[in-house]
């Protein structure tokens, strides 16, 4: 530092300072705003205000660069005058879209596959606590749904349908060129998930590239089978140091209410009709009022209405009780950027909070950044982007119905049980656990440390255009659960109090050599060329213990429980090394562009001999309005034919699958004890998909009408099927490389920039992709016979898709008897009411949309400025849960728990045509049918924001570069397409649990939310 | 710099070589008499299971009896106790075959090629025979055929007598059923096993000689094989040391571990236990907190004398209680937490299975029989009668899981006797509601496989 320091300070004496001021414009005299100037050779820089004005000291015969994205960079000395008006011409080369695809970066026009990008203004500011929410509807063929809406949670994310049937079939993640793992990282399969997502601070994101096909994808290989999201990090920018500041603050209710439950005094009546309907002729009771006197003369259930009566029919709205009304959502981000010549840094400060729209839940995070590039000499660039955080989620019990979840209780717990005692206490004797009382006194804290530090070196070779790069990065996580049952009331009564505390340190290390090259055989022959070498390793220390009867109330750690009952530690790791080329070649100025991948990895997961898979792509694309025969139709900006197919890879299956092991995790008689855990299959290797890519991207009337259209085909082949085995054998399945899948459809994007002008701007969007999903081929016995994978509500078979939703069909309520009856042969004809009796047969669909659609609006008028999207998702069904228990005719919504007010639409006489049939005094067994499936069409406003940016009038009067401040509203409207469908349509667990349990299905989890923020984001 | 190059350039196919801490490799991983010792408490552990001993198999064998019914508190057990399950109601059928699959590994074991105490080997596999037969044996009368189609085909279940891994022939991954007779003749063939290799250990946690014997009285008195329980039962009266527990002592006994009637009982505790998945939190509420589904028809109050310790005795001190006024199993595995052992064999079982079989063969039933209610304070029989046998049966073992299978070796009918049973009517014999359907999982990987009659 002190080198320049002199230099300057001899400038100083040497030289003439003076104020330079000018004007920047473009070629068609517009002003430029934001075009940075900087005086060669120093740090001194500014940036162009809103008019394209600015003013900078320099000396007579400093050079000025000025330089704008999509410009070409002006350089000029300072002569005598001190204005200087600049006009900067437009760089053809630059002006295209550069695309992130993480190990490299890509002009628009080099691109042959399939790739969506989004830069940080869709990114930032979006009221959610993990980013990948942010992508949904902007994507085509990208499709979202939440396990849960508890922030912080993990969301399943599909690319272009579902590729494997049992292995995994998340993306992989990319973050600055590093594969990187964001897995669901709690240690709880009850209690709220957690991403190691929400550890990221979106605010620091620069842009997310979403890559779809096998040109793209196959760098990943192994891993890029269900499509790659890559994530780049904000750098630094040469020239003064500016600052941003942006904040949020709002309130967040859940999106939709759900269904309704039952009114106290209607379950009251309900029950008496259960009675009359099945010991009405048996005791001589003539109507539901003699049923009722008589069950509260006579039964448990009614005698426990009589008491409800007693205390005069109060009713408890438990929905009401366990909601958090207009939960709290804020941000504060507060960062910095700034360069001279050799250096430039990106840091940031970042905290978000976000309260679950249900009692006793909320997240936050604490984030820190700080991006550093420096130029060593000439030849050597050092990079260090680092990002830390700490994260606490405050969960919940949610996973399933547990009696302890309050989302459980808004369903379950009876309208007639009482909240609160006459003195105002929590009242603890309730159906289920008091949530009131749970909220204030379990423990469910998830808290999570993540530090992610990417650091590169890169020598420019002696060799011109031959560079050498070297990267390390070290992914960190460490993770803590808390868990904590009171012994008063709820799960810990039992036991005089409940412990359990986790702890897990997961940590991926990265490292990589590359080698860049590029070349030219002739001016209209560029060759671009990247060896790269990979290896990573993750190692995943996880200890636990629990306890029971704690020493006092109140006091919560293990320290206090006087009975250890668990003590439990594992290490597992994986590791994956590849080895990667490819190859771009540009034929006349990108006209004709052909590009190649081959990579080579082995990943732990599979045996010795079949560790490494051979993975590769080829693209092509045709920027055809580079041709001299299209000059003649100006009209056309852009035209691009593009071509890909690829094999890529899926290795998502758990770890030491390959082998036949014993268990050590069991005990007996006091000691530990082992057992046959895994039946291995020595033969497991790499699960690969074939795919097709076939486009046309078009810019037309100065880019005005711009889209694509897209057509793929990919066939996943030797998938890793967990093939069921013979019960007999004492196992449940083997993962072998069998069975075929294919996934095909279209994509269409498109734009109209309808007005352009200074004051004026309006532009319309959307998307729509389609997804055909088919099994081709599974796994055969030795009869031959097919081996399907089933579940009373879905199955796998060939010729259907993958989990098609099968089971008996519904035929409806008899209108003479009450009874529900279902179709024999499962279609049509005679009907039954003996379940069993039923055939069970495919429904038609599954739970994956067949179609997703995207639609934005953007319009802004002298800085106010409006943007919507939506997104919409059809041709899927889903099923509901649970509706044994809320949607029964019998005692389970009346007596034992509750019912939603759906019920009221039943039989009571012969000839009533409901939906719902006779109440009757039983409890009925599960059955899964037709009548509770569902069509899954929904619509929703994702995103709804109006804001005003101010001008430069009062922007100059405050010294500030940028002020905007805006309004955004997410989850707004929804519409549902079917009627019955009375829960959130995308509080869908489409990959269920391990078993196939809740998979399709709506379920019991914090649904996601609607939230309004105001918000502010200041540039200075 | 040069570090990273070294670490990146020396990964190799051996660098990708998975961490294996917490396993050990199925092949070559028994090297010892006591790495046999482990695997054997494996397979006791899986019998401790809540899918099998350690709830389903006792609970769906009393709903479906006129002893206990589901009042459906948490959903538990309506299924069964309606007798509505389908194939994908699930039940103990994998969890029993896992326990088939840990025995076999015992059994299938060179112990030439193992190091330790030979005698100990021997033992050890001659638990894993006892268990195999008595796994096999539970199998057979909930998924066999024989109160249905009489046994004829489909008839058994298979019988699987070796340990299956991806190194096994394609013929044993899918095996098909095994006839009634062949499934009976292993079941014998295994427990004549059990008993020559194993020692009488005494301990009651684990299977020892006297237990295989019981078991065979047991599986001898199911298939009417009266002279052959008659001589297995004399042979743990004579030679096991055990003794019946007297009534003072009864109801405590359950509440406490091993206990000279206990000839072999699965062992629970503080650290392992099924917890809210066990026996205890289905049988009672206690306060409110627990499922309490299995409720106890309220007219079996009425079958035992005020005086016998296995009814009300003065409204608290027997095995039956009142919950309000939910008729409940107060006394066996009382405690909530499901810490207490849950016993397969008990000596008064034993005792019962002699008095029936010495009736059967005209010996002198009624002494034994009135050993039972001697120690219970309830009054003696004057005739040994299949009714009487049967009646103390259900008094003796009630909430045990043995009342089903009673009913259906008797030939009896599941009637229905109560408003609170979940059944609509009497289920006849012979119905085929009595089996359980082959698991839709089984059917789908396994085309070898018959399902049962009317599923």
């Amino acid at each position: 530092m002190l080198v320049p320091f002199l230099v300057l300070c001899m400038s100083f004496s040497f030289a003439q300072e003076k104020t330079i001021s000018g004007n920047v414009t473009d070629q068609q005299g517009l002003p430029l705003p934001g075009v940075s100037i900087i005086v060669v050779g120093t740090s001194n820089g500014t940036q162009t205000d809103f008019d394209g004005n600015y003013s900078i000291n320099a000396s007579t015969g400093d050079v000025l660069r000025f330089s704008y994205v999509g410009q070409k960079t002006v350089e000029r000395t300072v002569g005598a005058s001190t204005s200087m008006n600049v006009i900067m011409e437009e760089d053809a080369q630059a002006l295209e879209e550069v695309i992130v695809m993480g190990y490299a970066t890509k002009s628009k026009a080099d691109v042959t596959g399939s790739t969506v990008q989004l830069d940080s203004k869709q990114i930032e500011q979006i009221p959610v606590a993990t980013v990948d929410q942010a992508l949904q509807g902007k994507v085509a063929g990208l499709s979202i749904t939440g396990d849960s809406g508890t922030p912080g949670s993990t969301t399943d994310i599909r690319i272009r349908g579902i590729s494997s049937i049992t292995a995994g079939n998340d993306p992989l993640y990319v973050i600055d060129g590093v594969p990187m793992n964001n897995p669901n990282i709690s240690a709880t399969t009850s209690g709220s998930s957690l991403s190691a997502l929400a550890s990221i601070n979106s605010n620091n994101i620069e842009s997310i590239t979403v890559l779809k096909d096998a040109s793209a994808t196959a760098a990943y290989g192994a891993r890029g089978a269900n499509g790659v999201i890559v994530i780049t990090t904000k750098s630094g920018k040469a020239g003064k140091t500016k600052f941003n500041f942006n904040s949020y603050y709002g309130f967040a209710n859940d999106a939709i209410d759900g269904p309704t439950p039952l009114t106290g005094a209607e379950r009251e009546m309900l029950f008496y009709e259960a009675v009359y309907n099945s010991f009405g002729e048996t005791y001589g009771l003539n109507n539901v009022e003699e049923a009722g006197a008589f069950a509260r003369a006579n039964t448990s259930y009614g005698a426990a209405y009589q008491a409800w009566r007693d205390a005069g029919s109060p009713e408890t709205n438990w929905a009401d009780l366990i909601t958090n009304k207009n939960a709290v959502l804020k941000e504060y981000n507060f960062s910095a950027t700034g360069g001279d010549e050799t250096s430039n840094f990106y840091a940031s400060l970042g905290y978000f909070k976000q309260e679950a729209t249900v009692i006793g839940s909320e997240f936050d995070r604490i984030s820190g950044a700080l991006n550093f590039t420096k130029d060593f000499s000439d030849k050597f660039t050092f990079s260090s982007n680092n990002t830390a955080s700490y994260s606490n989620q405050d969960g919940l019990l949610e996973n399933s119905a547990y009696f302890s979840s309050p989302r459980a209780v808004k369903y379950f717990m009876p309208s007639t049980d009482q909240a609160y005692n006459a003195d105002g206490t929590i009242n603890l004797d309730t159906s289920l656990p008091n949530p009131l009382w749970i909220a204030q006194e379990d423990i469910d804290d998830s808290k999570i440390t993540r530090i992610i530090t990417n650091n590169s070196l890169r020598w420019e070779t002696p060799i011109k255009n031959l560079a050498f790069t070297t990267r390390a990065n070290i992914d960190y996580i460490a993770y803590n659960y808390k868990r904590y049952r009171n012994p008063i009331s709820g799960d810990g009564d039992g036991s005089n109090g409940y412990g359990w505390q986790a702890s897990r340190n997961y940590t991926t290390y990265v490292f990589q050599n590359s080698l860049d090259y590029s070349f030219n055989l002739g001016e209209d022959h560029q060759f671009d060329v990247k060896v790269l070498q990979e290896w990573q390793k993750n190692r995943n220390y996880y200890l636990e213990a629990d306890a029971d009867n704690f020493s006092d109330v109140g006091l919560t750690n293990l320290n206090s429980a006087g009975n250890p009952t668990t003590a439990n530690s594992t290490f597992t790791d994986w590791s994956v090394a590849s080895y990667l080329g490819v190859v771009n070649y540009s034929a006349f100025n990108s006209k004709y562009v052909l590009n190649g991948t081959y990579r080579r990895e082995g990943s732990s997961r599979f045996a010795k001999d079949n560790r490494w898979g051979n993975f590769w792509s080829i693209g092509a694309a045709w920027n055809m309005h580079k041709e001299g025969f299209m000059a003649g139709a100006e009209f056309i900006n852009n035209l691009k034919l593009r071509a890909s197919y690829g094999v890529t890879g899926n290795a998502a299956i758990a770890l030491n699958s390959y082998q036949a092991l014993l268990n050590f995790d069991s005990d007996y008689n006091g000691e530990g004890a082992s057992y046959p855990g895994s039946f291995g299959n020595n033969d497991l290797s790499w699960e690969t998909s074939n795919t097709l890519d076939l486009g046309i991207d078009f810019g037309l009337f100065q880019n005005r009408v711009s889209g694509s259209f897209a057509y793929y085909n990919r066939e996943s082949k030797d998938l890793l099927l967990n093939v069921p085995l013979s019960l007999t054998t004492g196992f449940s399945s083997q993962t072998r490389n069998i069975g075929r899948m294919e996934n095909k459809g279209f994509e269409v994007e498109v734009n109209f920039d309808i007005i352009r002008s200074e004051d004026f701007n309006l532009s319309i969007g959307g998307n729509v992709a389609t997804n055909e999903n088919e099994v081709l081929e599974l796994a055969k016995d030795l009869n031959g016979e097919e081996i399907n994978i089933s579940t009373d509500i879905d199955r796998v078979e060939s010729g259907h898709p993958v989990y098609a939703w099968y089971m008996p069909t519904w035929a409806g309520v008899n209108s003479d008897t009450g009874n529900e009856e279902w179709y024999i042969n499962g279609v049509d004809g005679e009907t039954t009411t003996n379940f069993n009796e039923a055939e069970r047969v495919f429904q038609g669909g599954s739970a994956l949309p067949k179609i997703t659609s995207g639609m934005n609006i953007h319009v802004d008028v002298k800085g106010f400025f409006v943007d919507a999207n939506g997104y919409y998702a059809g041709g899927h069904k889903v099923y509901e849960g649970w509706h044994r228990y809320t949607q029964g005719t019998d005692l389970y919504p009346t007596a034992l728990y509750q019912g939603y007010n759906t019920l009221l639409d039943r039989w009571q006489q012969p000839g009533d045509e409901a939906r719902f049939g006779k109440f009757e005094y039983t409890g009925r067994p599960w059955q899964r049918h037709s009548k509770f499936l569902y069509d899954g069409d929904y619509f929703r406003l994702k995103n709804l924001t109006i804001g005003y940016d101010f001008n430069s009038k009062f922007t100059d009067l405050l010294k500030i570069e940028s002020l905007r401040v805006f309004v955004r509203g997410t989850n707004l409207l929804t519409w549902v397409k079917d009627d019955n469908l009375k829960y959130d349509p995308e509080n869908i667990d489409l990959s269920g649990l391990s078993d196939g349990t809740n998979r399709g299905q709506t379920v019991l989890t914090t649904p996601p939310v609607k939230s309004v923020v105001l918000g502010v984001n200041l540039n200075f | 710099m040069s570090l990273m190059v070294v670490l990146a350039a020396s990964c190799t196919t051996e660098d990708l070589d998975p961490a294996l801490d917490q396993n050990k490799d199925a092949n070559g991983g028994i090297t010892d008499v006591d790495n046999l010792y482990a695997v054997i408490k494996g397979a006791y552990s899986r019998m401790t299971a809540s899918g099998y001993y350690g709830r389903d198999l006792i609970i769906t064998n009393e709903v479906r009896t006129d002893n206990c019914f589901s009042n459906g508190n948490s959903g538990r057990f309506t299924t069964q106790a309606g007798f509505a399950y389908s194939n994908t109601t699930g039940f103990f059928w994998d969890e029993a075959y896992a326990v088939i699959s840990s025995a076999n590994l015992v059994i299938n074991t060179d112990l030439t090629g193992l190091e330790g105490d030979m005698d100990y080997g021997r033992h050890l596999q001659g638990e894993a025979y006892a268990i195999r037969a008595l796994v096999h044996f539970d199998l057979l009368k909930q998924y066999g055929q024989i109160h249905v189609t009489g046994g004829t085909n489909p008839g058994g279940i298979p019988y699987v007598t070796s340990y299956l891994s991806n190194e096994s022939s394609q013929e044993e991954l899918f095996p098909p059923r095994n006839t009634v007779e062949e499934v009976r003749a292993k079941i014998f063939e295994d427990l004549d096993m059990a008993y020559d290799l194993m020692e009488d250990t005494g301990d009651t946690n684990f299977f020892s000689k006297y237990a295989a014997k019981a078991l065979e009285a047991r599986v001898a008195v199911y298939f009417e094989m009266w002279d052959r329980a008659v001589d297995a039962a004399e042979d743990v009266i004579d030679n096991g040391g055990y003794s019946i527990v007297p009534a003072e002592n009864y109801v405590a006994s359950f509440g406490s571990d091993g206990g000279s009637n206990i000839i072999f009982e699965l062992e629970f505790n503080s650290t392992d236990n099924q917890g809210i998945n066990g026996l205890a939190y289905i049988y009672r509420t206690t306060g409110g907190g627990s499922y309490g589904d299995v409720q106890v028809l309220d007219e079996v109050a009425d079958i035992f004398e005020p005086t016998d310790v296995r009814g009300l005795l003065d409204g608290e001190n027997g095995i039956l209680g009142y919950e309000g006024d939910m008729l409940r199993n107060m006394g066996k595995y009382p405690d909530n937490q499901g810490y207490d052992n849950v016993a397969l064999l008990r000596y008064e079982e034993l005792i019962l299975n002699y008095a029936e079989a010495l009736m059967e063969t005209g010996g002198d039933a009624l002494t034994q029989l009135n050993k039972i209610p001697a120690n219970r304070g309830a009054s003696l029989y004057t005739e040994a009668t299949k009714e009487n046998i049967l009646l103390e049966r259900r008094k003796e073992l009630m909430f045990e899981g043995f009342r089903y299978d009673d009913l259906l070796r008797t030939g009896s009918d599941i009637e229905k006797t109560s408003i609170q049973q979940n059944f609509a009517a009497t289920i006849p014999y012979g119905d085929s509601r009595l089996a359980w359907a082959i698991p839709l999982a089984e059917m789908d990987a396994n085309s070898n496989m018959v399902q049962n009659k009317g599923y």
